[in-house]
């Protein structure tokens, strides 16, 4: 018997006197499969659902330690209005749903009358639930601005891989895979998506060659062949130099190029034009040219192959151009949906949960904040020009923002602007689990369920089209309640009720599900329903204006950018004053901002730390395990250190920086490491408009 | 008979899930750590490697542990050799934890008593022996495996053939293909 072993959880329950539900994790949006053991209203054990291909019965600790949330005495119980001036950190009083209801609708409406619909924005993190916000502010209300994290994540991977192939998140297909290149993506540390940790691991047992192109020594360069320690902000010069390589040795897909391709002749004359050779990327990235060179015949002479990025390549302000050079690889060396490449992933047919008619919806007299700004190719908002919106009215008023599951004080740069803004707004609503940094700065804060405590129908993230439920488990602590819920509430108090005519959420669900071939019965016993991976959808057209790979980008020539990637210095660099590179990591046990409050997760690793190699440490006399301040021409922190050989000289990598050094959330949340944020500028890359973290100097010394 | 662990470091990637699963199905409480993933370095930049061990009680033929009791709190059960510890005898003295070579037993401050791996047999809460342990069925790149000492013995043998197989030396891809149905390398 193993864990992928059907009935184990039955066997398993019977053990705990539990009943089994089967839902999903939503700690990480990697959205696990679970089975969740419950006996007497608690929730005892929980495990991975054992049929789903997504985690093959297995979890992370994350995941595993996530549990707590059901039971964490500083969640969230009532909805709190704030009493005090804006300014600093808020004073609340217990009102009613009600009252709550009825405070953000009055505003609403006084701001759409004021300021026009568009001056109400929303942001959420990876959308849990948050299609309900958007059926009221955006249908109904008439906003466009309903906005995710992405900024904040992989942003330039998003806008390279819609350019390029139209598809806004290509899966991996690890396990059929004989070479995989990563550029600054720590797939087995910090993303998780279990399925492919262990086809990535199980393609490597089988012989497949990993090549981890990273300043960090990460878990996953730690497993990897060959680790390729890069000069930070620099994976564009060496992708752009490998294209190279293979173009002028014939080593592309000819055939490929051709049929399926926009622009390889001009790329071709591009990357000679420019003199893009590994000589040349050799003093820029700090790898020896011999080593691009034998690198780029390697990737373009195994088959099946797959070179992809996450959010490392990015993070800089040249990171648009980075990505798609990593990308371009693929499409010419013909590695692009086959089995053992970036797969072009199929999306489940999912249905609107509520049907707002024509005739009902709001009208925006404005673009998209994106749009205004300035940025028609960044596929989310631009967060860090956020602040700049709202405290200039600049591209035009921004008076209200929702916030649903994200943390914008903790996790967007710059986290001086992020608090001023959030003393300029009218209105700042945010519906969290926790009283976050974020909930502290607002007018009135929401207490959401968890996903122990709600239902959610949403897209699975595996290689085939996946339908993930959760459903409620366990009672909500106080009168804590599901976004679906508190949507009703606000639309009932603006007139719109009758579009939400729920009464229970199977209601929604069923809508959801009309076009899925499972019934929502049966994705309740089930958990989730997979259909068929498709393969080789190359020829049959992507969604790209063309329909074909676009190494040519009419879509970067029309809003005035360069068609072909070209390689940029990043905006900051290392000086005699602030002599350091900062580049970010994650921990493997944490997620983002979500699970610090958790004691379990906080045993393993309590605190966060930055890491420094050990030649720049005895340069400026940092000891292992000693905390140091680190220093930028903005701010500064105290931290721990950590002395490792895994990093760049002249970098320093600080672990899980907008993920610690809470001053809100809970008691074993409160205090611990360092929050990194202030330390860096509201820098944003020019074309995609991702957060550039990276583009951040310091200087270390003792503290 | 006696069951073990195998561990295959070569496929942890030190995201902790068997910690948390551990004292998830146990009850265990913050403190003491029946299951621990250290990760050790070496090598200087740019060459480094590093090595993760997902270190718990490894239930010793000849347990130092029960050898160093003062009260015989420790035992090693015959059936199936996991040595276990009667937390109605134990006293805290410690002794266990200086004998273990491989620091598993844990001083619960809270009860003042040692507590470690018990193989998942944590009265109320005993998992037959057959199906996987909590740290093993969480794994998600499977590598905890558990078992008698012989099963462990030919996992163990079928993992290296494996990576042997996609090295491609010859005649053990022959062995291997043979025995396994493992496909060999180029």
């Amino acid at each position: 018997m193993t864990s992928g072993t059907p009935d184990l959880g039955s066997q398993l329950a019977k053990i705990k006197g539990a009943k089994v539900i089967k839902s999903f994790c939503y700690t990480c949006p990697w959205q696990c499969p679970t089975e969740v053991f419950v006996r007497d209203g608690k929730v005892v054990y929980h495990k991975g659902n054992p049929e789903s291909p997504n985690n093959i019965g297995s979890r992370c600790a994350k995941g595993m330690a996530s549990w707590y949330v059901t039971q964490d005495p500083d969640r969230l119980k009532f909805p709190l209005l704030r009493t005090n001036a804006k300014g600093g950190p808020g004073q609340f009083k217990r009102v009613s749903w009600d009252e709550a209801f009825a405070f953000i609708a009055d505003k609403l409406k006084h701001i759409k009358d004021k300021w026009g619909p568009e001056a109400v924005a929303f942001t959420c993190h990876h959308d849990p639930n948050s299609h309900f916000y958007w059926h009221l502010l955006r249908d109904l209300y008439g906003s466009p601005n309903m906005y995710t994290h992405t900024s904040g994540c992989e942003q330039d991977r998003r806008a390279a891989c819609l350019t390029l192939f139209g598809h806004v998140f290509p899966m991996h297909d690890f396990a059929n895979s004989r070479y995989v290149m990563l550029w600054g993506m720590n797939m087995l540390g910090a993303n998780q998506g279990l399925w492919e940790s262990r086809a990535l691991m199980e393609a490597k047992n089988k012989g497949c060659k990993l090549v981890v192109v990273d300043p960090n020594f990460t878990e996953t360069a730690q497993k990897a062949d060959e680790w390729v320690p890069i000069q930070p902000g620099t994976d564009g010069a060496m992708a752009l130099a490998m294209c190279r390589v293979i173009i002028d040795d014939n080593l592309y897909d000819s055939d490929f190029v051709n049929k399926y391709c926009e622009g390889f002749a001009g790329f071709r004359d591009h990357v000679r034009d420019k003199g893009y050779t590994p000589q040349w990327a050799e003093p820029i990235c700090g790898i020896p040219a011999a080593t691009i060179t034998r690198l780029a015949r390697e990737f373009a002479s195994t088959k099946p192959a797959m070179s992809a990025i996450f959010k490392g390549s990015g993070y800089y302000t040249n990171g648009a151009d980075a990505g798609r050079a990593c990308y371009i690889l693929d499409a010419i060396t013909g590695e692009l949906d086959k089995p053992g490449n970036l797969h072009l992933k199929d999306w489940a047919p999912l249905a609107p949960a509520v049907n707002i008619p024509e005739d009902a919806k709001g009208k925006a007299t404005k673009p998209p904040l994106h749009i205004a700004m300035g940025y028609p190719l960044a596929p989310d908002l631009p967060n860090a020009r956020l602040p700049n919106a709202v405290i200039n009215a600049d591209p035009y008023p921004v008076k209200a923002l929702f916030v649903q599951s994200t943390n914008p004080v903790m996790s967007d740069p710059n986290r001086d602007a992020v608090q001023e803004m959030f003393k300029q707004l009218e209105l700042a609503v945010t519906c969290e689990i926790y009283m976050s940094e974020t909930a502290l700065e607002s007018d009135i804060v929401l207490p959401e369920t968890s996903f122990y405590e709600h239902a959610e129908i949403r897209q699975g993230m595996w290689l085939g089209p996946e339908v993930v439920l959760c459903q409620p488990a366990v009672a909500p602590p106080g009168e804590a309640k599901p976004a679906y819920e508190i949507v009703k509430g606000i639309a009932q108090k603006m007139g719109w009720g009758q579009y939400f005519p729920y009464e229970k959420w199977e209601d929604w669900g069923e809508l959801m599900m009309k076009d899925i071939p499972m019934s929502l019965a049966e994705l309740k016993q089930k958990g989730f329903w997979a259909g068929p991976i498709r393969y080789h959808r190359v020829p049959e057209g992507l969604a790209t204006p063309s329909t074909k790979v676009e190494i040519y980008s009419k879509a970067y020539a029309d809003a005035g950018f360069d068609p072909y990637p070209v390689y940029r210095e990043r905006s900051v660099k290392p000086d005699a004053q602030y002599p350091l590179q900062v580049t970010h990591s994650k921990f493997s046990m944490h997620c983002n901002i979500v699970t610090q409050n958790n004691p379990y997760l906080m045993e393993i690793c309590g605190e966060n730390w930055v890491e420094i190699n050990t030649l720049d440490a005895q340069k400026y006399g940092i000891q292992d395990d000693s905390y140091v301040v680190v220093e930028s021409p903005k701010d500064q922190i105290k931290i721990k250190a950590k002395v490792v050989e895994g990093l760049v000289p002249g970098c320093v990598s600080i672990r899980h920086g907008h993920g610690f050094g809470h001053w809100a959330m809970g008691t074993h949340a409160k205090g611990k490491g360092a929050h990194s944020n202030n330390l860096m500028d509201s820098y944003t890359n020019p074309i995609t408009g991702a957060n550039c973290y990276n583009e951040c100097k310091v200087r270390v010394r003792p503290a | 008979m006696q069951y073990g662990f195998y561990f295959d470091h070569k496929r942890c990637v030190k995201c902790h899930a068997c910690e948390i699963a551990c004292k998830t199905w146990n009850e265990v409480e913050i403190g003491p750590r029946w299951r621990e993933v250290v990760k050790i370095t070496s090598g200087t930049f740019p060459n480094v490697t590093a090595m993760n061990v997902s270190m718990a009680c490894m239930h010793c033929g000849d347990a130092p542990c029960r050898n160093a009791c003062p009260v015989n709190a420790i035992s090693k059960r015959t059936e199936d050799g996991i040595v276990l510890v009667d937390q109605n005898k134990c006293i805290g003295c410690g002794f266990c934890t200086w004998a273990c070579p491989f620091n598993a037993p844990q001083l619960s401050a809270m009860a003042g008593k040692m507590e470690k791996c018990n193989f998942c047999q944590t009265p109320g809460k005993e998992r037959p022996l057959g199906m996987p342990r909590a740290c093993e069925e969480i794994c998600p790149t499977g590598a905890i495996r558990s078992g008698s000492m012989t099963e462990l013995a030919s996992s163990g043998r079928e993992r290296a053939a494996e990576r042997l197989a996609a090295q491609g030396l010859p005649g053990l891809i022959l062995d291997a293909q043979q025995r396994f149905g493992v496909a060999g390398g180029d």
